[in-house]
Formats: structure tokens, sequence, C-alpha cells
């Protein structure tokens, strides 16, 4: 914790001369998951758009914390589109994996596409952290990040750090408790 | 979500959800996939008939949780969600179909009811039930009367007079009483239904229903009045039907019907343009592009083109117990999904199966399409009511392979084969123009060769020619052997006795030749017994006298003692003597 503390001081020393580094981040999900309206939450409140609508192909977002900048690729979701996700495996630094909690239903799928990703060859061997946001604890009779991570059997991911944070990205909750787990993670990665 | 069982389909379905106590009980034609609330989320709708009797439903899935369910009247014959109007948002109608009614729901809520026009009564029975209205007869006679209506009319009975005859005398007083005030109806019931596109191809274009009924009628009606557009007449009540086109443009209706018989209507005629007769009765209809797969009650599928032409058959494992069609138009994939009673669900593309599906329990059901967000959705309600829904993964491919067997791959590959030269374009010519002269030369050849033979045959047999007697008493084997260069010759005969068990006795030999030219020591010789199946070397020494250098032939002859024919003959080619006189 000493050392974590320390290099937070380097870091923001690295901030204040404008030195921030930078991270590629996919954010990767199902269609629906609400991977587009979390980024905008994450952005400053001045960038922030209104309407979000179902994003085509991907979009490139940056937003910068206390001492990291994000590229954050925001990967559509839709069936046709999922093929492209591994096109940005080799350049993602770090993935975030949204899930929709209240459908029960494509839990599998979200399983399948989840499963794909880890034995992809440019994933496979790489220490790369994964944050999942089990998104829409808003809905009536959503499931618990517990039960998420039981149905995508997350226990299982044994050579990645990984962190299940369940979150309502219309209020925006939850969502910063998993972005300073993320960070933690790349400092750490880079040390 | 429930436990899973691995499935035997190569991993390319994933088990969203199994519900095996969901308690549907239900039908392919009363299942249909829509949005019912336009959020881009597709609902399943299910008319469940409830125990068959009582507790008829109609549910709203959504995910894996009910959403919502009504109660239906009457038994539901058949489900549909289509649009009926061009009001935003784009929300569908659910219609069902159930005895002569049709109703109509709308965001969930009953909207309309349509029924069917009532047919023509017959004048006798209202005649009847008129008299009791005015009191003249008793329940006692109106049943004989009614039962001797039935007996005769053209017009069958209402199903009030039908009730009232299979009613016990205790209750026809009471029944009587209740109903003789009101007018006699007779009504048909909805046997099957289906939408046809009124104008345009859209996904959310307008429909119109398509409604089969009991009496044999196919009926189109419009959708925002409710009124009869076209009325269409078939041999036999329809069962199931398939409607493809737009009704103001050109449409083609397919229809099985309970007579065993499929038929296809068409925009012009209000009476069948096609006719498939099957060998047994349809037990499914699925149309895949232009062509019908209908499934068979004696196991099989059939593919029919859309003019009734039969293209292929094969044969299934088990009875089928329903079809639908598997359409996934984003990767142009389009396939029929068959339930069988072996507890598969089967996949065929054409004649090719393609996929095999295991299930828990017997399929009862089978719908494909969006449900939620995912397009390619497979949900199935089992035989003890279960509710199963499978979703078809994204990188799921169905090879398109030939299961059937047939010829080899080999088969197709070309064999390097010399060109034609003008001796075999020649030859085949004339074969071709002479074909007849020359088959009728060779029979005629091929005849006098037999007959040839058959006489030479029986000469032979006639005079013991043979070196081989087939008498019964002495069936004998004989053959020489001629050794030397000449003068001298060694002449070997070998006897042998071919009989099982019979020794031959009393057998001699008898040399004939032409004595100018050989002379011979003893040219008649005793033969001692002959054991069965030994062969028994008879030698003796023959003389060439001539120094011409030519030969002749020696008669050998086996005889029985005190008989003048011989059992067998020899002839013995003597060879050319080589060697000179030395006397």
């Amino acid at each position: 914790m000493v050392v974590g503390k320390q290099m937070g001081l380097f870091d923001k020393l690295a901030g204040w001369l404008g030195l921030k580094k930078g991270v590629n981040v996919l954010c990767l999900g199902l269609d629906n998951s609400g991977k587009t309206t979390i980024i905008n939450q994450l952005k400053p409140s001045n960038a922030q758009a209104q309407d979000i609508v179902p994003t085509i192909g991907f979009s490139i977002e940056k937003f910068k914390t206390s001492s990291l900048s994000f590229t954050v690729f925001d990967m559509s979701g839709q069936g046709r589109y999922r093929n492209l996700w591994e096109h940005y495996y080799k350049e993602g630094q770090a993935i975030i994996f949204v899930i929709d909690s209240a459908d029960k239903l494509r839990m599998v799928v979200a399983k399948e596409e989840l499963d794909t990703l880890l034995n992809h060859p440019d994933i496979k061997h790489r220490r790369i952290p994964i944050l999942f946001f089990a998104n829409k604890m808003d809905v009536r009779d959503a499931l618990s990040s517990v039960k998420v991570s039981q149905l995508l059997c997350l226990e299982n991911i044994k050579d990645k750090p990984w962190h299940i944070c369940a979150t309502d990205a219309l209020k925006g909750e939850g969502l910063q408790e998993g972005v300073d787990w993320l960070q933690d993670q790349i400092k750490t990665m880079r040390m | 979500m429930s436990s899973m069982e691995p499935s035997g389909d190569g991993g390319k379905w994933l088990d969203a959800h199994y519900d095996p106590v969901a308690g549907l009980y239900t039908f392919s034609s009363c299942v249909d996939l829509a949005d019912l609330s336009g959020d881009g989320e597709s609902r399943l709708v299910l008319g469940d008939l409830g125990s068959g009797s009582s507790g008829m439903k109609l549910k709203v899935y959504r995910g894996t949780a009910l959403m919502s369910e009504s109660t239906l009247l009457d038994l539901p014959a058949g489900l549909v969600a289509f649009f009926m109007d061009l009001h935003e948002p784009r929300i569908p109608a659910v219609a069902v179909a159930s005895g002569p009614c049709i109703y109509v729901y709308k965001n969930m809520r009953p909207y309309y009811k349509f029924t069917l026009p009532g047919l023509e009564v017959n004048t006798l029975e209202q005649d009847v039930w008129q008299q009791v209205r005015e009191g003249q007869i008793d329940p006692l006679t109106l049943k004989e009367m009614l039962e001797s209506i039935r007996k005769k009319a053209d017009t069958p009975l209402s199903v009030r007079s039908l009730r009232f005859l299979s009613l016990e005398p205790d209750e026809m007083e009471e029944f009587v009483q209740l109903q003789k005030q009101q007018p006699i109806k007779r009504q048909t019931v909805i046997t099957c239904i289906g939408t046809l596109k009124k104008s345009t191809a859209d996904e959310d274009g307008v429909s119109c229903l398509v409604i089969g009924t009991e009496c044999s009628d196919v009926y189109i009606l419009d959708p925002e009045a409710f009124i009869i557009l076209t009325k269409m007449s078939l041999p036999a009540a329809p069962t199931m039907m398939d409607v493809t086109g737009q009704y103001d443009v050109e449409f083609r209706i397919t229809v099985a019907c309970r007579n065993g018989n499929i038929y296809i209507l068409r925009r012009e005629s209000d009476k069948p343009k096609y006719c498939v007769e099957l060998s047994s009765h349809p037990v499914g209809l699925v149309r895949v592009g232009k062509n019908m797969v209908v499934g068979c009650t004696d196991e099989s599928l059939q593919g029919f083109t859309q003019k009734g032409k039969k293209l292929w058959r094969v044969e299934l494992p088990a009875p089928i117990t329903t079809m639908a069609s598997m359409d996934l138009p984003t990767k142009g994939f389009q396939a029929v999904l068959l339930g069988l009673a072996n507890c598969e669900v089967h996949l065929y593309r054409d004649k090719n199966l393609l996929s095999t599906i295991k299930t828990p329990d017997v399929v009862s059901s089978i719908c494909f399409g969006r449900y939620g967000r995912e397009d390619g959705t497979l949900i199935m309600t089992t035989k003890g009511g279960g509710l199963m829904v499978k979703i078809l993964k994204r990188t799921a491919a169905f090879e398109d392979r030939d299961n059937a067997p047939g010829p080899p791959l080999a088969q197709s590959i070309r064999l390097n084969v010399p060109k034609k030269t003008k001796l075999y374009v020649d030859q085949t010519l004339r074969e071709r123009e002479n074909g007849l002269a020359m088959h009728r030369a060779f029979q005629m050849d091929l005849s006098r060769l037999r007959l040839a033979a058959a006489k030479a045959y029986v000469k032979a047999l006639e005079s013991s020619l043979t070196p081989m007697s087939s008498s019964l008493t002495e069936p004998l084997k004989m053959n020489a052997v001629v050794q030397g260069l000449g003068p001298s010759f060694k002449l070997t005969l070998n006897v042998q006795n071919t009989a099982a068990c019979r020794p031959v006795m009393n057998l001699a030999i008898s040399f004939l030749y032409d004595e100018g030219l050989y002379r011979m020591k003893n040219p008649y010789m005793r033969i001692p017994l002959l054991v069965p199946g030994l062969i028994y070397p008879v030698e003796t020494f023959v003389e060439c006298t001539s120094d011409k250098g030519i030969s002749d032939i020696i008669k050998v002859f086996v005889l029985h003692e005190g008989r003048s024919s011989p059992l067998l003959t020899a002839h013995i080619n003597m060879p050319i003597s080589e060697g000179l006189m030395l006397n």
C-alpha cells in the first residue's frame, strides 16, 4: 500500500507535468447492454451526449482520470458487428465488458462472447485486466453482480485480473469504483 | 435458469432457458413472435389450450418470464401476430382463432371480435323447432324428427340440434325450454389461420387475415374493416396453410387438407389451381423459398415445387410431431425444423439433414425467429408442458453436405478417355442405324449355335461317343495319353469308376484302327474290377507301320461283356511317327 501511495504521488507529479500516460481500453458487450451510456457517463459532463443511439461499427472516445488518459474503443454489440471486436484485441491494454443484468435470456450469449474473447490468441496469454460492469441494476428484476459472475463463470478466469461492479449507467452509479480498479491495475502492470 | 443438458447438436445452439414445468399446452400453429410493445424486443405469444377443455389462455412471455396472460373463451385453433393499421408506433395486433370467431387483441387487450357468417339452416329443422316453440310437439317427438332429418337431409343439422340429440331423455326438457326461443344458427369453425400482406412486402406492412374453415372455405379478411374480401372453396376441410405474396398484387395460398391432399390457391381463381395428392396424410407444411416441404404420417419428409411437382423424399427415424421453418435472412439461411417423437429436433435444408438437437422431452411446438433482441432464437414447447429457448451461436455454420447415400465423389472425376476414332464413330453409327437387324442376326446365329450344340450332344449321348459314361450302372471316366516319338507309341488309358460305392465288373477295352497304318499287340483287353474312385492305368503299345509321315485316329471302346453298344468311346489323334522303322 505504501508503494501504491508513492506511485500515486509520482503519477500526480507526472499529471502536473502533462505527461499523462495513454491507455487503450476496449469496451465490449452485447447490444443494448449500455456500453455507450457508460462511456458517456465517464466523459466530462460538458461533453456528454443527451441521446444515446445504437452504435454502428465502433466509436472512439477519450476521457481522463487523475493520472491516466483513456482512449476507449466503444465497439458495437450488435451481432453483425461483433466480428469486428477481435481486430482491436491487439491494441487493447484493458477490457471493459458490459452485461445487461436484466436480460437473463441472453446471459448465455454474453458468456459465449466472453469465452470467445478469452480464448482468442491475442488475449489468451496476456495478463490483461478485465472490468465487468453488471449494468442496469435499476431494472426491477435485474440479477445481482454475484449471480452474473456465477452465470458467466468468472471464477474460471485465473490468469487475468478481473473485477465486477454492479452499475446503473443511467445514474452513473458504480462506475467510478470500476474505473478506479482499472486504473490501479494498469499502474501495477506498468511498474 | 435450469440445469442444462448437453445436446448433440455440434455446439451450434446455446441453451438460454429451459423450464420443464412451464405448464404450456400448445401447438406450432398457436405460437408466434412479435414486438408487441414496439420497443425492439420481441415477445413470445402463445395460445395455451389449458387442460384441453378449460383454462385456455393467451400468454405472453418476455425473456424468461411470463409477462401477461388473459383468458380465452374457447380452444385456440391458431394464432397470428399481424399489423392491422398504419398507426405509429408500429405495434402488431394478435389474432386468435377459436370456434367460429377471431379475437383480435391490441396492446394485449381485447380489441375486436369477428364472427364468420352463419351457414344456411335446414328448413325442415327450422320448422320442427318452430313447432316446439308453439308447443305442438314434445321433446321425444322432436328427437325422432330430428333424427330422420339428420339421416335424409343434405344440409347438416345445427350445433343445437346435434347437442340435443346427444342428451339423455331427462335432460331434454330443460334444454328445450332454455333454447327454444333462440333462433337457430348454423356455424362453421375455423381450422387454420394465416396472414397475407395487403399491398407491400415490407416487414411491417399491413396484413390481411386468411382463414380456413371446417366447411372447406378459405376467407381473406380486410384488416381494418374486417370484411370478407375474397372467399375461396376447397374440396376438403383445410388443416394447415401457408400464405405468400400480397393481396393486391399476387398471392398463393398452399393448403393441406383433411383428405390428404395439398391444394394451391391463386389470386385469379376461387378454386384450387394445383393439387398434390400425397400417399399419406400431411402433418406439417412449411414453405422454404419457392418450394414447399411437407411432413407426412408415414415418417417421411417430401419436397415439392410451388406447382406441386415432387422434388425429393427422405425417410425419418420417427413420426413427426411438429414442423416449423427456420429463416435467417441476415445469413440467407432457410431450413425446416422437425420435431420428432424420438425426442429429437432435426434441421433439414432440402433433403439434407444439417443438425440434430436432442431434447429432454418430445417437442410439441416449434417457433424460430427474433425473440428479445436475438434474431436466431428457437423456441420449443414440450409434450410435458416445458418451455425451451435456444439461441443460435453467432459463429454457427451449417455444412451443406449431402448426407444421402449417393454416387461417391470419385465418380465425378473425369477419366482420361482416348478420343473417338473414325472407326468407332462409323461403328456407332452403324449400330444406331441397323440395331434391329444386328440384334436379329445375332439372335438367329445364337439359336443356330445352340441347336448345333444340342444336336452334337444328343448324338454323342446316343452313341456313347463321350469319354465319360453317364449311365447309372456303370459311370465311367476315361482319358488317354500317347507317349513316344514313334514308330512305337505307348498308349495309356486311365479308367476311373466315378460311382459312389459300386464297383464295376466285366469290362473290356477294344481298339479300332487302320490296320494298314498301325499294329497293336492286343487290340482287345479285359479290365479288372474297378473300385470306385481309383484310377486304373491300362497300357498297351502301338506300332506305326507306315513311313509316309501320316497319322490316323485310333478309336477306343469300353465295352461291357455281353452288350453290343460301347459304354464309352474315345478318339485318340495319333501323332505323326518321327522315328524310322527298325526292321
